[in-house]
């Protein structure tokens, strides 16, 4: 009996210690993903999707599917990373060679 | 080697900052003989009609709706609301003289502001100027305004003026033709990558329209809005369709684009407002 009730209490905690783990995670990196977006939209190189994706992943964690969030997340961040690049290689773009 | 390789990034080096530096003179004969060249068999004054000066079946349909054209009511509530004063009695000519027609003013580089100031803007500033509230500037009222301005302005030609003698000018002009060329968004694409490098070519089932005469016939009745709507209506929505994030309409970055883009229309004649799919 001892035994059976101490597994139970090692299974809970492991899951409430997953869930948080989850969060933290999922927090991490929606910052990580507002921080890119504002880098992007400074340069004017911000995607049209990545309101959505933070205000998506926003809508899971508030659902408490952080799985989801994390995704979408880590999503929002890549595609602000690359709005950013983007901008800043086409600082002097002008008149192509296929033009002239 | 060390050395043949100084000299060859060198002169990359020239080559880049001489395209950057090209006066706007210079860029208006590239962009319009671009356009000559690759249609030689369109007249120069029917660039105005977009894709159907090179689409004979759209041509057709086209001239079919513009017996009845969907944008005329506009016009007359354009015209309407260019006659009623406003609650202090003043009208939209005490701040625009010269109007109504006054589509090849604009836009216009406003010295005292330093910025570049389009017909919408200097609309709405008049309307607070008299104590009335802006309008959105995408459709609605303010469009059709701006389609009876247009409609007085037919037959006006495209004359943009960049001042030489003031840097500020230029710097504006230059921010319009580098936003022109940028990709921009997960396409990756340009306005250049539909309007010049493929323009002619099919994009699903429409044809990408050149980019000269693009800046002459706005505002536009889309069939695909069903109403009437402005030029950064569309700007917004081009950005859009290349999944980057749209600017905001009258913003610095769309008034420095349309400074460039109907600098690069000057001698096209005025033909707004349109009917367009």
């Amino acid at each position: 009996m001892r035994e059976v009730i101490l597994t139970l209490t090692l299974m809970l905690v492991g899951c409430a210690t997953s869930a948080i783990a989850g969060q933290t995670e999922y927090e991490k990196a929606m910052t990580g993903a507002k921080a890119a977006q504002k880098q992007a939209a400074a340069v004017g190189g911000e995607w049209r999707d990545v309101g959505k994706l933070i205000k998506d992943a926003e809508a899971a964690a508030a659902k408490k599917e952080y799985d989801t969030a994390l995704k979408l997340a880590v999503e929002a961040k890549a595609q602000s990373e690359l709005g950013y690049t983007q901008a800043i290689s086409q600082r002097h773009a002008g008149f192509p060679t296929y033009v002239k | 080697m060390y050395r043949i390789q100084r000299i060859a990034a060198g002169l990359t080096l020239a080559a880049v900052s001489m395209s950057l530096l090209a006066s706007p003179e210079d860029d208006l004969k590239v962009f319009q003989s671009f356009f000559h060249k690759r249609f030689p068999d369109v007249v120069n004054t029917e660039f105005g009609n977009g894709t159907y000066a090179i689409d004979p079946v759209g041509r057709a349909n086209w001239e079919a709706i513009e017996e009845f054209p969907p944008y005329e009511p506009m016009i007359d509530e354009g015209r309407q609301m260019w006659k009623k004063p406003f609650a202090n009695g003043k009208t939209y000519k005490d701040c625009l003289p010269s109007g109504p027609a006054l589509g090849k003013d604009y836009p216009q580089w406003d010295k005292k502001g330093g910025r570049v100031v389009t017909l919408a803007l200097a609309l709405n500033e008049c309307r607070e100027a008299n104590g009335e509230k802006a309008l959105p500037y995408k459709k609605g009222k303010l469009a059709s305004l701006l389609a009876f301005i247009a409609f007085e302005s037919r037959g006006q030609v495209t004359d943009v003026k960049i001042p030489s003698e003031d840097p500020r000018a230029l710097e504006a002009y230059a921010k319009g033709k580098q936003f022109y060329f940028a990709r921009r968004g997960q396409l990756n694409f340009s306005c250049a990558t539909c309007h010049l490098q493929n323009v002619g070519m099919r994009i699903r089932s429409e044809i990408l329209s050149p980019a000269l005469g693009q800046t002459t016939h706005w505002p536009v009745y889309r069939s695909k809005w069903g109403e009437l709507g402005t030029l950064h209506r569309r700007f917004g929505g081009c950005n859009e369709n290349v999944r980057a994030k749209a600017f905001e309409a009258q913003g610095e970055e769309y008034r420095d684009l349309e400074y460039f883009l109907t600098y690069m229309n000057n001698g096209q004649p005025l033909n707004g407002p349109a009917a367009r799919k």
